[in-house]
């Protein structure tokens, strides 16, 4: 798979990817899109990073860390990063669930400021769901992740 | 929108879950530390029991209690919002899994299978609490298939969690069938959206039971409502849906095991009294059987009689098929789990009844029956294979040809067991007594004389695998692996306080009894659900500009 034109794709196509999951995340509670969409895309770009350059570039290549080719895939360090943002991801999502409870709300009510007069937006939307959203992108990409890492090693 | 007073009552309705939720997340973070995992664990189950303790006082029990309370998730009123509803019937429920999930996160504590997993065992154990228990509590037919799959979701992971060959098989055919059946599930409550236009419980029953004033054409919902049936009983492990029970129940870790048959049974058992009894009994919907399956009373104007006939016949089989396949097995796990799948029979049966009956009086008695049964068989069955979970921790296998003197070796370990067996078999003053006795007083009432005879088959069957089981493994020489086994004190004493509450709820049964015949009336209920929910007040949101919401 790791011919010329698919690296140049590659390195064409996966910011691209990122800036639509991104923008769909930030605008998933009022319009299609979310954490859970958002952080599939972002995985599909992953997964593409990881078929072109092969499943130690990340950390050989990107975070400039030395790999012992003789341990297992999923002891490495940035698998171990994945599980650690799936845990965080989760804790996040409860934590913006159980804050309402703080001022009296049910749990997991939600809420929303609208800024006026912002720089180059002008009117921006600040929603407290953005919390619990960003909390299911965490997991949704640190949960594929491990899965694309750990099976994609055996 | 002003959200509805939130009292005290209304915010216990969520704890158990927030507990448990806290609890998963602890354990999760704290995944590479495994004393600090398994303290935050056993903090969480505290805490659980703690939380359920309070809904059954200040929700169900307390002389000047509400009997019923709501909670309505994310200030989204009803019916659009999730509601979740603690009522007598969820507390009973709740109760029961309390008791036996805490047992089994101590009995964890002290052994636990698998190498890698090991740091996601307490984590999806909390997961899988997490979803027995929202079932229990909503009130939203499309959040019980949520949470339906949370619960399912965990068992996955536990049926294949010693990776085995025979382990991932097991969660294969595990899986597939659970999929398949989440599928017809969906295709129910895709089904039942169509006719009635909701799937808020409370509203399900308000339209079903006046279909005219909302332009409904209810006669579908029957056979909606038998998808449903069919997977729940699936749950459940009612034949002929029984299959999958003996490989998973091995495959997976005894404590889950234990869990698996008391806990995550009963959610399908209490599916099919919700559904039945709270939401569809008041449905006016012609049903006329051609089969004379039970008596004449089979013909009415609610689709409970078909409940009634298709769970007489579901429950017929697996008493007989469950207590036959018992007798013939060669590992304890084996026999625990064909007893499970008569047991379930057992509690099928008086469901039965209850759906067929015209009474009011004998319909409430059979759930009662219904519901001693189930407890009972929480407890002894939670206590049987946690008790598998020692005898294997200890000698290394469950096989019967390999034990034997087990009773000499350990007899704190044989006397707990003793007790479970008796109370299978309903031996007074244990709670198996009473759960058997209450099945056979409304079989009597009702005037059913095959149900009658079926039962009591069933109970010989019961003794004759329960005297085997006890003859070949605690009793006789000791085999080497006997011999050479040293028993958790800390496993035995879970076993012992299982076996001080089996003879506790026996002796004193009054409160037990009490506790079943408020959740029995609650299940009966429905005007009652309807109120407490009140769906109407977002529909007047909607229909009224200006109004006083």
């Amino acid at each position: 798979m790791t011919t010329v034109i698919m690296r140049t794709t590659a390195r064409a196509v996966v910011p691209i990817i990122l800036v639509v999951a991104i923008s769909l995340f930030f605008e998933g509670h009022n319009l299609p899109g979310g954490g859970f969409i958002g952080g599939v895309l972002t995985v599909t770009a992953f997964a593409i990073i990881y078929m072109a350059f092969g499943l130690d570039f990340l950390e050989r290549g990107v975070l400039g860390r030395d790999v012992d080719p003789g341990k297992e895939h999923s002891r490495d360090r940035v698998v171990v990063a994945y599980r650690r943002l799936f845990a965080y991801g989760f804790a996040i999502a409860v934590a913006s669930g159980l804050g309402p409870l703080l001022f009296g709300e049910p749990f997991l009510a939600q809420s929303f400021v609208m800024l006026e007069g912002v720089p180059i937006y002008d009117h921006l939307e600040v929603a407290s769901a953005l919390a619990f959203d960003f909390g299911v992108y965490c997991v949704v990409v640190g949960g594929l992740l491990t899965i694309l890492s750990v099976v994609g090693a055996e | 929108m002003t959200a509805p007073p939130v009292g005290t009552e209304s915010q216990l309705v969520i704890a158990p879950m927030l507990v448990v939720l806290i609890a998963a997340v602890g354990s999760l973070l704290l995944g590479h530390r495994p004393r600090a995992r398994a303290a935050v664990s056993l903090a969480g189950g505290a805490a659980y029991a703690v939380a359920v303790a309070a809904i059954d006082w200040y929700v169900v029990l307390a002389p000047d209690a509400p009997g019923i309370a709501t909670y309505q998730v994310g200030d989204w009123a009803a019916p659009f919002g999730i509601t979740l509803v603690a009522d007598g019937l969820s507390a009973f429920m709740l109760t029961m899994v309390a008791i036996l999930g805490v047992c089994s996160l101590v009995f964890s504590t002290r052994h636990l299978p698998g190498g890698e997993g090991r740091s996601y065992y307490f984590p999806l154990f909390h997961f899988l609490a997490l979803g027995v228990t929202g079932a229990f509590l909503t009130g939203d037919l499309f959040n019980l298939f949520v949470w339906f799959e949370v619960m399912l979701m965990a068992s996955y992971v536990f049926v294949a969690y010693s990776g085995g060959p025979q382990h991932t098989r097991a969660a294969f055919w595990y899986v597939a069938l659970n999929l398949l059946a989440s599928a017809v599930f969906l295709l129910g409550v895709g089904g039942i959206y169509a006719t009635t236009g909701t799937l808020n419980m409370a509203d399900l029953a308000q339209r079903l039971a006046d279909p005219a004033a909302y332009g409904l054409e209810p006669v579908p919902v029957v056979g909606l409502l038998g998808l449903l049936l069919s997977v729940f009983a699936i749950k459940a492990g009612l034949v002929p849906f029984q299959f999958w029970i003996p490989t998973a129940y091995r495959a997976a870790p005894p404590q889950i095991t234990a869990l698996l048959a008391g806990a995550t049974k009963k959610v399908g058992i209490y599916a099919i009294i919700r559904l039945s009894f709270t939401v569809f009994a008041g449905a006016e919907v012609a049903v006329d059987l051609p089969l004379p399956v039970i008596d004449a009373a089979i013909a009415g104007d609610s689709p409970l009689p078909f409940v009634g006939a298709a769970l007489f016949v579901m429950g017929t089989a697996s008493i007989l098929l469950g207590g036959i396949g018992a007798v013939g097995r060669d590992s304890m796990e084996g026999v625990f789990a064909y007893s499970s799948i008569g047991q379930v029979g057992f509690i099928a049966i008086p469901v039965a009844i209850a759906a067929t009956t015209a009474s009011p009086e004998l319909r409430r008695f059979a759930i009662i029956a219904a519901l001693v049964f189930a407890l009972n068989h929480t407890l002894a069955k939670g206590l049987l294979f946690l008790a598998v979970g020692t005898v294997r921790a200890a000698t290394g296998t469950s096989r019967l040809n390999d034990l034997g003197g087990l009773a000499s070796r350990s007899p704190p370990l044989a006397i707990a067991v003793f007790i479970a067996s008796l109370a299978l078999v309903g031996i007074p003053p244990l709670s198996g007594f009473f759960g058997k006795f209450l099945v056979f007083d409304a079989a009597a009432r009702a005037g059913n004389g095959p149900a009658i005879v079926l039962l009591l088959a069933g109970s010989l069957l019961t003794i004759a695998y329960a005297t085997r089981l006890w003859n070949r493994s605690f009793w006789g020489a000791r085999t080497p692996a006997v011999e050479a086994a040293t028993v958790d004190p800390v496993q035995v004493a879970v076993l012992v306080v299982l076996a001080t509450a089996i003879v506790g709820v026996g002796v004193g049964f009054e409160p037990v009894y009490e506790f079943a015949q408020t959740a029995a009336e609650a299940a009966l209920d429905s005007e009652g659900y309807v109120d407490a929910v009140d769906p109407q007040a977002a529909d007047d949101l909607l229909g009224s500009s200006g109004g006083e919401h």
